[in-house]
């Protein structure tokens, strides 16, 4: 059997317009700054990004908790486990109310 | 630098902690490890239950259970 070579324009998508060459090192970037918080239930917290590890475990402070879209309450310091976690987004979400 | 270093500051400290199911704790952080299994003192575990209403009200009822300590499994 043949080897066939991978030609990069067969690949999925257009090329990535972000700012980094993969996703872990957009992680070290977004370090300190506020970000959005999106996990599997649906509820989305917003907070200055402490910290994030290989496991996508967060650290975040002055953490707020949004459910459809509403404020629900301020956590302060918090921990999140990374396998509840849908996405990280780098800047406060604008349909989130209040 | 990493996540679980703001969980190693709240040791001995009183925490909330959310878990699965709609439950909630409150105690003294006694020891946790990476797979975040915890060990609380003094807890509070706040269960918040449906309530099926036949009228059009929804209800959700609370069950408060208290433990002098808790091993929860991360």
């Amino acid at each position: 059997m043949s080897m066939q070579e991978r030609d990069p324009k067969l690949e999925n998508g257009p090329e990535p317009t972000a700012d980094s060459d993969d996703p872990s090192a957009f992680l070290g970037e977004i370090t300190g700054q506020v970000v959005t918080v999106k996990l599997n239930t649906g509820i989305v917290f917003t907070g200055n990004l402490n910290s994030v590890d290989g496991y996508m475990n967060i650290a975040l402070e002055g953490c707020r908790e949004y459910v459809d879209g509403n404020y629900r309450g301020s956590l302060g310091d918090t921990f999140i486990r990374g396998n509840n976690v849908e996405y990280v987004s780098r800047g406060k979400s604008e349909h989130l109310r209040g | 630098a990493e996540p679980l270093d703001l969980v190693r500051l709240c040791i001995d400290e009183v925490v909330y902690v959310r878990l699965r199911g709609n439950r909630e704790l409150r105690g003294r952080l006694h020891a946790y490890d990476s797979h975040c299994n915890i060990v609380l003192g003094d807890v509070e575990e706040t269960v918040y239950v449906a309530e099926d209403d036949e009228s059009e009200e929804r209800r959700v009822k609370t069950v408060k259970k208290q433990s002098e300590m808790l091993f929860v499994r991360g």
